[in-house]
């Protein structure tokens, strides 16, 4: 109890200075934020901590959607630059697309912020750690399937080979649970295409041909949903199945959670607090300050019970609890990198 | 089980020849369909089990129901490009509307209304704005992919919790499951109302004349206009099972679909030029897809070829419409 005060107390300082340090900066009037596909409820959520944190600081924040188009990027930022925007934050649409723009704001003044991925050329990138997510997922599912699960730990892998990111995570799911369960087994490793309706396709093709499951992973909500309703499709029985979801980007997985289902474990990346965190960090950029070449954005994985702690959630919104999640402590930096794949 | 007209004895005594194989398309369909399953089974024994069966049937389900109105909707000589937009939108409806309503007939019959009223703005838009329906649809697609955005930012969840709502998808009969009694209930009523009845008759009669269908007394913006709604519905019943098994109301889902429900119809030996075309071609066409799309599964191949082969059939199944049509107008 005494070790939780002093914890809480340290973190309640360390926000309130990180917060003063932002209120002496000065910041900036209009902050442009390129965004690459806002139609996706995670975007959506993004944008909302950014408008949040622009609030509170008194920046005007505009957004326009790429809607996953990198010429469109390109004039929306060449856009930005001609209204004189102070800052711009980008998630760019393709790595090497994003180059000429992070070129021509050099050439221009314009401090970029980058969210989401790497790109050559640029100065800071907010991210999360795909890797060491999916890890300290691993290892609650670990834990959670010794107190819980029958027989040996059977991996349904909902995954997307495609990105990088999703493959780190994954890796990483799998690498955390055998650091509890080692011989863990990867019985399906399958490219959900990252949408509800291919996962629940390509998941219910898994089952029947083996449906020894008892630990569905998802590399985002709609993967690991997916995966769960083709094991409902299948009439399969839910009470020796662990789901481990990815990403906590909307109501789904809260809902899920408030069944008290076999989603029992969430590894949220707190969207709102990667918008939060990229709004701050344009502040910084405006002031010259040199920051690290990616800041990492916190995740925690979440059970029934803690996610409410994250969350207010009515069943139909939700709202983010900003001091909890300001509480998270986010590492210098990850433990593994897509260049390490 | 054919209604179609080049079938005569001429063609039938041609007897065995690959040729001819190829031109019945259904027996080319069943020794097609024989081969992918022998051939599956032995490279994966996994393949021909009981499970893998079922799951080959829930999957077919959706396409066949939507599968069934495209086929009478291509033998009145159009097409709907639209109906994976629809879908998704139409998913998003009845969860919605369920959600508001408490009412699981209400959000069912909002999502037929919304699938037959895509329908009947298309039909409209072909039969009395003379738009090409390739087209039109697209146009229609296009829409609806935007409209969905507006109507909701997110996926619409489930927040009625009625048990009866899950059952529509993931419900079974005996070993059977619900949307797979469904689709075959809606097959042998498109298969009865094509082959045997006066709305069939004159279906085949303007998508091979329309001219001759309208000195006959037939109206064939009337028919056509039908079909579209039709098809609409029918959409509107694969999105409540699509929002059931989701269980949400998806508004990024359905992308493709249209393309294998058409590669399917296609497949199934309906002619892109009208006239033509059967319920028994399209529910071959559609499992033969289906297996296709769980062997790539179950080989562990690479899952873009779901995607690649619904464009390969379409491009096969064209090319062998227009040899049996060269070989009918020579």
């Amino acid at each position: 109890m005494h070790k939780s005060m002093k914890t809480l107390l340290i973190a309640a300082a360390s926000t309130v200075a990180m917060v003063a340090t932002t209120m002496a900066q000065e910041t900036p009037k209009t902050v442009g934020y390129i965004v690459n596909y806002a139609t996706h409820e995670w975007y959506q959520n993004v944008i909302g901590g950014m408008q949040d944190r622009a609030a509170e600081l008194g920046i005007e924040l505009e957004v326009i959607d790429a809607n996953l188009d990198i010429a469109k990027q390109v004039s929306a930022a060449e856009d930005f630059m001609a209204r004189n925007v102070d800052v711009m934050i980008i998630t760019p649409v393709n790595e090497e697309g994003a180059v000429p723009i992070l070129r021509r704001a050099k050439a221009a003044g314009v401090p970029v912020v980058l969210e989401g991925n790497p790109v050559v050329g640029m100065d800071t990138l907010v991210a999360i750690c795909d890797y060491d997510t999916g890890y300290n997922a691993g290892v609650e599912a670990g834990k959670w399937a010794k107190e819980n699960l029958e027989g040996p730990v059977r991996v349904m892998n909902v995954g997307l080979p495609l990105l990088s990111a999703t493959v780190l995570r994954s890796n990483g799911f799998m690498d955390g649970i055998r650091t509890e369960m080692p011989d863990a087994e990867l019985v399906h490793d399958l490219d959900g295409g990252g949408n509800p309706d291919r996962a629940q396709e390509v998941s219910a093709a898994a089952l029947a041909a083996d449906s020894d499951i008892n630990v569905i992973y998802g590399i985002n909500d709609s993967s690991a949903l997916g995966g769960l309703q083709a094991w409902r499709a299948a009439g399969l029985p839910e009470d020796n199945l662990l789901v481990v979801g990815t990403g906590g980007e909307g109501l789904a997985f809260l809902n899920e959670m408030a069944k008290d289902g076999p989603l029992q474990l969430e590894a949220a990346m707190f969207p709102e607090k990667v918008g939060f965190t990229s709004m701050d960090a344009a502040v910084a950029m405006f002031n010259g300050e040199d920051l690290p070449e990616h800041i990492v954005s916190p995740t925690h994985t979440l059970t029934p019970e803690t996610a409410l702690e994250f969350y207010d959630f009515d069943g139909e919104s939700r709202q983010i609890n900003w001091e909890r999640v300001n509480e998270l402590e986010a590492p210098d930096q990850c433990m593994k990198y897509a260049s390490d794949l | 089980m054919s209604v179609t007209s080049d079938q005569s004895p001429t063609r039938q005594a041609r007897g065995l020849s690959l040729g001819g194989l190829l031109r019945n398309e259904q027996i080319f369909l069943i020794i097609l369909l024989a081969v992918l399953i022998v051939g599956l089974s032995l490279a994966a024994p996994r393949f021909m089990t009981a499970e893998n069966a079922t799951a080959i049937l829930h999957q077919s389900a959706m396409v066949l129901i939507v599968a069934v109105g495209m086929t009478m909707l291509l033998i009145t000589a159009e097409v709907d490009i639209s109906v994976g937009a629809s879908l998704a939108f139409a998913s998003c409806v009845v969860m919605d509307v369920i959600n508001t309503t408490s009412s699981l007939t209400l959000g069912i019959l909002a999502g037929l209304a919304f699938g037959g009223g895509v329908g009947l703005f298309n039909g409209l838009v072909v039969t009395r704005l003379k738009v090409n329906s390739l087209i039109a649809t697209i146009a229609t697609m296009m829409i609806l992919q935007g409209g969905v955005f507006l109507y909701t930012r997110e996926a619409v969840q489930n927040h009625h919790q009625i048990e009866a709502f899950s059952l529509i998808a993931t419900g079974y009969v005996g070993p059977v499951p619900v949307p797979v009694i469904i689709a075959a209930l809606l097959a042998v009523v498109f298969y009865v109302m094509l082959n045997y009845t006066l709305i069939g008759r004159r279906v085949f009669a303007v998508g091979s004349n329309p001219k001759a269908a309208r000195l006959s007394g037939l109206s064939p913006e009337t028919i056509k206009l039908v079909a579209f709604v039709v098809t609409g519905i029918l959409v509107g019943v694969a999105a409540t099972i699509l929002a059931s098994l989701l269980n949400a109301g998806q508004p990024t889902a359905g992308r493709g679909f249209e393309l294998i429900v058409i590669a399917a119809v296609l497949l199934g030996g309906t002619s892109l030029f009208g006239g033509k075309g059967t319920i028994a071609g399209t529910i071959l066409g559609v499992l033969i897809l289906k297996i296709i799309d769980n062997g790539i599964i179950i080989l562990r191949w690479n899952q873009d070829l779901q995607i690649i082969v619904p464009g390969v059939v379409i491009i096969l199944a064209m090319f062998l419409d227009q040899l049996r049509k060269g070989r009918t107008d020579g």
